[in-house]
This record gives structure tokens, sequence and C-alpha cells, in this order.
């Protein structure tokens, strides 16, 4: 930091650093410490979390429904994932939707964010702030509740004010290519306050001599996002990049209340297909069976972001 | 407790000890029913009404049986599904209630995952029960009789009719249908009920819409008027894809394309749009009542379905059955008789602010109704349409009726939404039932 | 010179008529929420074009929110629920999240990994064997089983791990060099240059658990314990039929509590920032 403050110097953009490199004259460890600032999470999560998801782990090997005796079955249960014929299409659908909402969250996440650090009356700062995060103060249900009655094809509030523009009725909820759109806008519009809160505090971050020296140096504003503001946000992106992905990934609310997964299977996810098997067929060894696999492919997923942020992430 | 959970309950006792002075902090659940005169009830809390409602029968039951217990268990759910789910996960974790509050779609799930007692002895053997069936339809025994076992007495049940806005009909100039009108009177009648109020081009009024998100109140009328059924009268196999049901089937998507009825939605936006006179006519029971009285709407009537090939009334009911589990089944018996007692369905009946939500099951006091002044006027039909015409029986609800309905409805969402011929979408329906509807 | 000008102009107009927008069609569906909560008749919300009659307003919605639940009750489970939970992981995760930024120990990077991995069961499968624990801890049907769940966060744990990874190392080389051990770094160096991160947490933990609804849905059947976001359900009632202008004055009572949180919050990420070393 010193460095910074002499010099004025712009960090590149792709330095790849280790967190632990930034101090490598000694070469201790702090076991004991790291004990004693990770109890209190390691008990809850042992008890809260662990415990559950090995029960999970182990239903996914029986025959259960909740009042039967449970019957071991091996591996049963996963072998039935091979021969859903329903679940490539529901993990596609989840997929479309899901990346689309990453986008959404990501991209105009930022924009929005960096929109609100132009110059401006705190009071009016302060009230798009909290526009922006409205939505997500809300559960989910209710808030889909509204937002069915304003996509209805042909009694909806929505379709009204397309219809003065001479659009006609589009199906929001009932067709396969509508569908998917409207989860995707419903839960990029609950979402997205919260990733540009994140932003917020990421872009509070940012020391302000270094967007001093750049302006000094007569940088536009243009330049002084991507040499600045980018690389040193590329922490709090790659944050949001993994938790949207997770969390949309999830989405569970929305299209039961909107479209109840339907046309088909059209705006159907993961999760609320394995909903329907454990508390709509009670078969809870199957549900389980889904959400292992499924658990799987996430890590996957995450585990090659994290991977790729080595390459772009910049720590200080 | 069975062989995975007593395993599972050891891993969770480890993980347990972790937290083991957490416990200590804990209220000390009473377990359930420990003396010899109580029972514990589980009933859906689907809102303030059923709260009421199950304090004021239990209060009245202990007060006449002197000396009992009964401690109510109030379980939450979104709809019956998410109630059942959750009655599941409380019996998986030990808890052994006495009397459980079912839908007439649930029977078949209790009978066969073995959880009720049938009531066949005590309806042979106590002499008040032979008062109290003789005041029930037959329809209503038969609907939750499951291979010979009775499962539970209904203390209250649904038909569905049909719900027509009269303030529309009279600024269309449609006369009020009759009972015996048709499929083709239904569908001239939807017509001339469907206009452009407001003057941009588009129809705002439509002049049918049934809910999509539930099989009784959607296509199930216009099935068995049609002569069909989902299953077979065994409910071991499934007939989706049958003549009958491609009828109505088609019947209904015809509307749709003709413009006289909306794409569909889910029951409670139907409710608000006949309200407001934006869909003229739609199906149901009697649970809309308990919405338009106290919001003060009252221009409403019922009337039945129309008739197709045939005519026959698809209702379905609630009761208390005995849970196998029980300690005290004979009290929980008189816990069941007590529920349909007069003075307990009088509680069905209401009154025209405080209406009650569905039609007592004993005929005398579901025929009290009209006199209280209860709207609608029409208000003999729910009880008439029992007793006075055929019903469809069995009831086309398997044991597994959550994932049947949910496969219904799936594919009928692509067929109302004109992504799938009506032919091409039951074959593929009956193609997923055949292995979810089996005995 | 001029045309810089112009330039600056156009973008500050660009850039305020994107945010403009952005909040119109954000916060328009609420507007029709608290039009809802004070409106007399349930029909006309749903009037095509949209009609608005002043002698419709009425507050009676919220009346009979009270009158049909228990709403005051619910209303102080759900301030328990999410206060303590929130508190609860301010410290959990900003202790845990300080461990995995800075510091050095065995093991770190697989434990890292599996408080990441532990994000990816959803909450739905779990609940049954959840349930089955709080059952075992004779702790279902009480406030504990809505909070406990809820005080590990891998979310938290990785947010603040974030942020204190972007913090400048040598402020924690001179806290060290003054003889400072960890908790010491972690209180007086760490801790105040964090502000507006464990603010943003505290914002999200509040509203996460306000708005939860599986878990007492599922561990609680006194209604006597339940939360606002059942309330909801309740007040929907059966097959969600409930009067509309009820639900929405409900939703409307249940968003208020959130907002004192978001505004005090968001003060506080302000003033932080101000007052912070991060200012240079």
């Amino acid at each position: 930091m010193a460095d910074l403050m002499t010099t004025g110097t712009i960090p590149p953009a792709a330095v790849v650093t280790d967190p632990g490199r930034g101090v490598p004259r000694r070469k201790r460890r702090d076991g004991l410490a790291a004990l004693g600032f990770l109890s209190p999470s390691i008990v809850t999560f042992l008890v809260f979390v662990l415990a559950p998801t090995a029960g999970v782990l182990y239903l996914s090997f029986y025959d259960w429904n909740l009042l039967s005796d449970g019957e071991f079955v091996g591996l049963a249960n996963f072998d039935r994932l091979v021969h859903d014929e329903r679940l490539l299409g529901v993990y596609g659908s989840t997929t479309y939707m899901a990346l689309a909402i990453l986008a959404v969250n990501v991209v105009f996440g930022l924009l929005l964010a960096v929109l609100l650090e132009t110059r401006m009356p705190r009071w009016l700062r302060g009230f798009f702030r909290l526009s922006f995060l409205f939505p997500f103060v809300v559960s989910a249900s209710a808030v889909a509740l509204i937002w069915r009655f304003l996509l209805n094809k042909d009694l909806g509030l929505v379709n009204y004010l397309l219809g003065l523009a001479g659009v006609d009725r589009i199906d929001w909820l009932g067709s396969s290519a509508f569908a998917p759109v409207s989860v995707i806008v419903v839960n990029s519009w609950k979402t997205i306050g919260f990733s540009i809160l994140v932003y917020i505090a990421g872009l509070q971050a940012i020391p302000d001599a270094l967007k001093e020296a750049a302006i000094v140096d007569g940088a536009n504003a243009w330049t002084r996002f991507w040499r600045i503001t980018f690389p040193m946000l590329s922490p709090t992106i790659f944050f949001l990049v993994v938790i949207n992905t997770i969390n949309s990934f999830q989405i569970f609310a929305e299209p039961r209340v909107l479209t109840q997964g339907g046309p088909g299977d059209a705006s159907r996810t993961i999760v609320e297909y394995l909903y329907d098997r454990a508390f709509g067929d009670f078969d809870l060894g199957y549900a389980s069976a889904i959400g292992i696999t499924f658990m799987l492919v996430l890590i996957v997923l995450t585990a090659i972001q994290f991977r790729l942020s080595r390459r772009w992430t910049f720590y200080e | 407790m069975n062989t995975p959970l007593r395993k599972f309950a050891l891993l969770c006792a480890t993980a347990a000890l972790a937290v083991s002075p957490l416990a200590g902090c804990s209220n000390d659940d009473p377990g359930a029913s420990g003396g010899d005169k109580s029972l514990e009830i589980v009933y859906w809390n689907y809102g303030p009404a059923a709260e009421s409602g199950n304090k004021a029968t239990a209060d009245a039951f202990m007060a006449a049986h002197a000396g009992t217990k009964v401690t109510l268990t109030p379980v939450t759910g979104e709809n019956w599904g998410t109630y059942y789910a959750n009655v599941a996960t409380l019996i998986a974790s030990g808890k052994r209630p006495d009397v459980m509050v079912i839908s007439g779609e649930g029977a078949q799930f209790v009978h066969a995952n073995k959880l009720v007692q049938p009531i066949n002895k005590y309806l042979e053997s106590d002499a008040e029960a032979k008062t109290l069936t003789g005041d029930i339809a037959k329809g209503l025994i038969d609907g939750f009789t499951v291979k010979g076992d009775v499962v539970t007495l209904t203390y209250g049940w649904n038909d569905m009719v049909v719900y027509y806005n009269t303030d529309v009909f009279k600024q269309a100039g449609v006369e009020p249908p009759k009972a015996d009108w048709t499929w083709a009177d239904f569908e001239a009648t939807a017509k001339k009920l469907t206009a452009d109020t407001n003057g941009d081009g588009k129809p705002d009024r439509y002049g049918f819409t049934w809910a999509s998100n539930e099989i009784f109140p959607g296509i199930m009328p216009w099935v068995a008027n049609a002569g069909g059924n989902l299953t077979s009268d065994d409910v071991c196999k499934a007939t989706a894809d049958s003549p009958q049901v491609n009828k109505a089937v088609s019947f209904l998507r015809n509307l749709i394309t003709e413009g006289v009825a909306p794409a569909p939605m889910p029951m409670s936006d139907v409710f608000t749009r006949f309200q407001n006179g934006q869909v003229a006519m739609f199906g149901a029971g009697r649970w809309p009542i308990a919405t338009f009285l106290p919001a003060g709407f009252k221009a409403f009537d019922i009337q039945l379905y129309p008739k197709g090939d045939t005519y026959k009334t698809v209702f379905g009911g609630a009761g208390y059955p005995i849970l196998k589990s029980s300690k005290n089944p004979d009290l929980a018996w008189e816990y069941q008789k007590f529920t349909v007692s007069e003075e307990i369905e009088k509680q069905y009946v209401g009154t025209p602010d405080k209406p009650g939500d569905s039609i007592p099951s004993r005929r005398s006091l579901a025929q009290t109704i009209s006199k209280v002044g209860v709207p609608p006027a029409n208000s003999d039909l729910y009880y008439d349409s029992i007793d006075k015409y055929p019903t469809l029986v069995p009831y086309p609800a398997p044991a597994k009726y959550s994932a049947f309905e949910s496969t219904v409805l799936r594919h009928l969402q692509l067929i109302f939404a004109g992504e799938a011929s009506v032919a091409d979408g039951l074959k593929n329906m009956q193609g997923e039932l055949s292995s979810i509807v089996t005995c | 010179m001029d045309l810089l000008r112009v330039s600056r102009i156009l973008s500050r107009v660009a850039t305020f008529t994107i945010l403009v927008i952005a909040a119109l069609a954000i916060t328009a569906p609420f507007l029709w929420i608290f039009r809802g909560a004070f409106s007399g008749s349930d029909a006309e919300l749903y009037r095509l074009p949209p009609t608005f009659d002043p002698d419709n307003l009425t507050t009676a919605n919220f009346g009979k929110v009270t009158d049909q639940v228990p709403y005051f009750r619910f209303f102080l489970n759900s301030i328990i629920v999410s206060t303590t939970i929130t508190l609860a992981q301010l410290v959990t995760c900003s202790t845990a999240g300080y461990a995995f930024a800075r510091l050095r120990f065995r093991g770190k990077g697989v434990l890292f990994a599996v408080v990441i991995g532990s994000l990816m069961i959803p909450i739905q499968v779990t609940i049954v064997p959840l349930f089955l624990v709080m059952s075992k801890l004779q702790l279902t049907n009480t406030l504990w089983a809505l909070i406990l769940p809820g005080i590990f966060s891998a979310f938290g744990i990785f947010l603040l791990r974030q942020h204190f990874l972007a913090l400048p190392f040598e402020l924690e080389e001179a806290a060290k060099l003054d003889g400072a051990g960890h908790l010491r770094t972690f209180l007086r160096v760490i801790l105040p240059l964090s502000g507006p991160s464990i603010a943003t947490l505290g914002i999200l933990c509040f509203t996460y658990w306000w708005n939860d609804l599986l878990l007492p849905l599922v561990m609680i059947s006194d209604t006597e314990r339940q939360t606002l976001p059942v309330g909801l359900v309740l007040l929907a009632g059966r097959f969600s039929t409930g009067s509309l202008g009820t639900i929405a004055a409900g939703i409307a009572m249940a968003i208020v509590p959130v907002l004192v949180v978001f505004i005090v919050a968001q003060r506080y990420i302000v003033q932080s920032i101000a007052s912070s070393g991060l200012k240079l």
C-alpha cells in the first residue's frame, strides 16, 4: 500500500497472488488461533449442516417414504437417475434459467452499482439503493404471487400495457418459450438488489487514492473503470459469480408459484423436481439421490470457477 | 422405529452430543397422549378458520366427555400436499397422534401406508352409528371406502358446481342456466358472455375458466360428464387416453381456442377474476363462499355442471380417521363421531356473515343452509347433487395421489398451451400414469 | 473543451435516466402491494385499465390482518429469530472469514472447500434429516429449531473472507510489529475496516431469515411460535383464496422492519467508510 501511495501507479490487472504470499517473510503457522476463530462455525456446521447432509447421503441408499420401514436398495436410486427420462430436460431448463439469471445479476448489477457511484445528493443515492433492494426484502412466494397476476396472458396488466403499444398478447406463464423467461425476469428482479449491495461494498473498499491518482494521470472514465475499478473489484465479482451460480441453480419459489414448472418441464428446476419427488411422491431415497448428484454437479462447477479465478482475480 | 431410521437416529445422536448443553435449553415436549383418556389430533392449519374450528370442536368434546384431554397439533401447509408431507415428517420423527384430518384424495394414501384403523367394526357395533350413517349420503361413505374398509366418516365435503356471476349475466342479457343444460348450451352461454368491455379490440370478459392447478375443480367434472374417468373402477389402472377423456379435454381446449376461456390460471386467481366480472363462470365446491361473503360479494349463484353424454356429480370429502398408532382407538372413534354431531356440523353450515367453507355431511343440517340464509340462493343444490344425481365413484385418487395429480396437470399445461395435441398429450400422460396408478 | 463538457452532461443525463428507469421498474409492483393494502375492494385491484378511486381507500385491511392471525406474536418471533441469527452470524462468519483469509494453518484449503461445498445442497432435501436432528435434540416446535440451523453460514464466511482478502496486508504487519496478537489484530485492525461488508452481511442475513418459510413450516406446529412468513400463508388461507387486500396489508406490514434495518445499516455503510483508514 505504501508503494501505491508514493508512486500512484495502477496495479496490473492480472496479477496472480496467493493471499499467503503477501507475507513471505514468516513461515509460521497459526493452527491454534485458527481453531479458536473457526470453532463457533465448526460446531454449528457439524450438527446442523454435516449431520443432515450425511443423512441425505444415507437415505440415498434406501427406499423410504417417511412412513414405511426403510429398505436398503444399494445403488438402485442412482441407477434410476440414468433412466429418468425427465431428469435431463429438467437439468437443461435449470441451466438455461440459472445462466441467464447469473448474467443479469453480474453484468447489470455491476452497471447499476457503478452508476450509483456518480456524484449525487446523499438522499438520492439512498433512495436508489433502497429501491433496488426492495424486492429482496419481501418473501419470494409473496412476490411471485403478484407477478402471476401481472403476467396473466388474457387478463394481466403487462399484456394490457403492451396491447396499448400494439403488441399481441404474450403467454408469459403458459408457453414453453416465455415461461422460463418470466422466471428469469422475476428472479433477477428479486435478486439484483443483493448483487448491487455486494458490489457497492466492494466499490467502497477501493482506495480513493487510486482513483484520484488515475484522474491526475488523465485517464478517462472508461479507462479508469477497466484499469482500476474492475481489477480491484475482481474478488467481489468472483464472489458474486460463485454465489449467484449456486443460488440461481437452486431457485425454487418462483417457478413453483408462477408456472408450476410448466408447461411440461419448460420452467422446472432441479430443486423443484426433487422437492416433488420427496414431498409429492414421498420418494425420499430417490430425492436424496437427486440431491447428492446435484450437489456434485454444483461442486464441480464451483471448483472450475475457483480454478479459473486464479487467472484473473486480483488480490492485493 | 424402522431400520434406517434407527441407524440414522444414532448418527444424529452422535451429532447431538456436540451440542448437548443446548438441548438443555429446550422446552420439553410433553410427548403424545400419555394418560388413559387423552387424544392427540393433527389437523391442517390452513388459516384462522381451521384453528378456531378445531379448538371449538376439541373444547366441546372435552366438555361433553368429562376427564378427557384433547391435544391439538396444528400442521401448517400451503395445500393438502404439503400438509401430508409435514404430518409424515412428524410421524417419521416418532410422533404418534391418535387422529389426523385427511381429505378424500388422501384416503388411498393413508390406507396403502397402513396408517389408519378402519371403522367397519364400530359401524356394526355402535348403535348410534346407524343413525349417523342414515343421515349421511351413501356417496360420502363410498368415497371413503377403500377395498371394503371404511376409512372415516366424512364431516364436511364439497361437490363441483358451476358458479356464475349474476350481475354479468344480467348485463349480457343471458338467462341463468338450468340444471339440465347441455355442453352445447354451456358453450353458447359462455360465448354470449365473452366481450370486449374496454374497447381495445380484444376480449377482457370471458365466459368461463377453470383452475389450472387442481384436477377436481378443473377437468374432472367434464371427464365425468363425458362418461369417463382418469382411472379404472378399482383405481388400479390409469385410463387417461380413453375417448371420453379426450372428448372432455378437447371441449375445454376448444373453449380456449375460440377465445371463450382465457389462458388457464390457478384457483386463487380465478376467484378474484370472477368477483370483478372478468370471468363470468367457473367451477368449484362450496369453499369459494368463505372468500366471497366476507368480502361482501353476493352477486353469484350456482348450478350443476352441464350434461355431456351423461351427468355425474364429482365430489370430495374430509374426515378425522383413527390412526393405527392410537392408544385410545375407542375414544378416537367417539371423537370422530363427535365431528359429525349436530353441534359441530352447525359450524360447517355457518351464518351469512361467517359462512362454513364446506358442506356438512349430515343431510338434515345441510338442508338448513338455505333456511339460515347463507348465500347463494340455490344452496339446496349442494346436497341434492349427491343425493339426487348419479355420482362419480370411485374417486380417481390413487395412493400416489400427488404424483398422479402433478403428472396430469403437467400434460394438461402443454395441451392447453397448444403445444401438444389432445391425443398426443393424453397418450404421454397415460404412459407416465401407468407406473403411478398401480395396485 | 466545450465538447468535453457536453459529453459530461450527456453522460450524467444517461446515468440518471438509467437509474430512474431501473428504480421505477423494480419498485412498480410494490406500488400495487401498497395500493392493495389500502384498497377497500379486491375486485378493483384487477380492473383493466387500472382505476383508482380515492373514496375506496381504507385502513381496514390492517385491522383484518391482526384479527385473523396473532400478528404481533409472529412479529416478535420473527424479530427474535432474525436478530439472533444475524448477531450470531456476524460473530461466526467474521471470525471464520478472518481465519480463512489471514491465518495459515494445515488443511485450510480442504476446510474452505467443505464450507463452500455445504452451499451446494438444497435445504429442500436436507430438511427431513434436519427435522430428525432437531427432534432428537427435542428442539422441534421451539424457536431454537429456527435459529440454530441459521448460525453457520457458508455464504457469510465466503463474503467476509473475500473482503478480508482485499484488505492490505501491510496494516496487519504494522499491528504485529506493535505486538498485537491475532485477536487484537482482528478486533482492532480488521473489523473497523470492514464496516460495509459486515453491514452488508447483516442486511442480507436478516432479510433472508426474516423471509424464510420452509423451516417454520416444517419445524413449528404451535401457532404461538410461528413467524411472519407463515402468517402470510395463513392469511392466504386454503388454496391461497384469502382476501387480496388483507394479504397485501400483511406483506406491507412485514416489509417495514426490514426497511428499518436496511436504512440503519446503510447509514453505517456510509459512515464507516468516511471514518475508516481506507480513505488514505
